[in-house]
């Protein structure tokens, strides 16, 4: 039987996409591949042991991909790893310069962009649910009992966290949006 | 997109941009673009997929290229009047820079 390690919230734990890239790469380097990407993988990755490979990841976010999207990728010698959501993983094997999918600076940046706006999505999206829970809190408080009040201010504190650390996230591609 | 627009957007011009243009003066698809810019370059601008496919999805959106048929999942694009025009006064400009650099070398 091979030997077989999970990564737990690999997403999370690597959100600038070039840093994404290096972790998926150095898994490989280190013999530990990724056989496909679903969209479970970015709770929970498999990656399986074997001999030690040098390839060059891509990270991409497309919203609304055109037709040509793969195959124009797969002509250029990417693999499909699969996705996440809008998130696109390729992966090439090579021998002596690491191969690049965005060659010029405007394109890196608007990569990094796509990611930001999608982080900003979801900041947004989470802040309106905080709003909403304290609304909620307020409207209500006259009819609710501890235990329901309880309830608003726990699910407005798990919105609150997590948006703050989406706005984390989201200053953090920003500020690496070149790389 | 009207001229003026277009002007104010891409001029002066990306690198990646010139070329693709350029190279769509004879229709074609995001690989072939790669290997005539290669070409054309001795090898010095190497496009990758994911800088030609935004490029593409960018110039088709501003209609200074279009798409004109398809062959298996592959799109074939190619510059269209306005990024002709584009491409000229580009050429103009780079024209100029070329005459003032006379006497530097």
């Amino acid at each position: 039987m091979r030997d077989t390690k999970k990564v737990w919230l690999s997403v999370f734990r690597y959100v600038v996409p070039a840093e994404y890239e290096r972790w998926f790469e150095a898994q490989e380097a280190n013999g530990w591949h990724v056989d496909k990407i679903g969209q479970w993988s970015s709770i929970l990755m498999t990656l399986k042991k074997d001999k030690p490979r040098k390839y060059r990841y891509v990270v991409d976010m497309q919203f609304s991909r055109r037709k040509d999207y793969i195959a124009m990728y797969e002509q250029f010698g990417w693999e499909y790893v699969g996705q996440m959501a809008s998130s696109y993983i390729w992966r090439k094997e090579y021998t002596d310069e690491r191969p690049e999918s965005f060659t010029d600076p405007e394109a890196v940046e608007a990569r990094s962009k796509r990611f930001a706006a999608a982080v900003l999505i979801n900041l947004i999206l989470f802040s309106l649910a905080v709003l909403a829970l304290v609304i909620g809190f307020i409207v209500t408080f006259g009819e609710t009992d501890m235990g329901q009040r309880l309830q608003f201010v726990l699910g407005a504190a798990l919105c609150a966290a997590f948006a703050v650390y989406l706005w984390y996230v989201w200053r953090k591609i920003l500020r690496n949006r070149s790389k | 997109m009207d001229l003026s627009k277009a002007v104010k957007r891409y001029i002066p011009m990306s690198e990646t941009m010139f070329y693709i243009l350029l190279s769509l003066r004879d229709p074609n698809h995001g690989y072939g673009i790669m290997q005539q810019v290669k070409e054309l370059t001795d090898g010095r601008v190497n496009m990758g997929a994911g800088t030609i496919y935004q490029s593409i999805g960018k110039l088709e959106g501003d209609g200074l290229i279009t798409q004109i048929r398809e062959e298996d999942r592959k799109k074939i694009y190619a510059i269209t009047e306005l990024g002709t025009q584009v491409l000229t006064i580009e050429a103009k400009r780079i024209r100029e820079l070329y005459r003032n650099t006379e006497g530097l070398l």
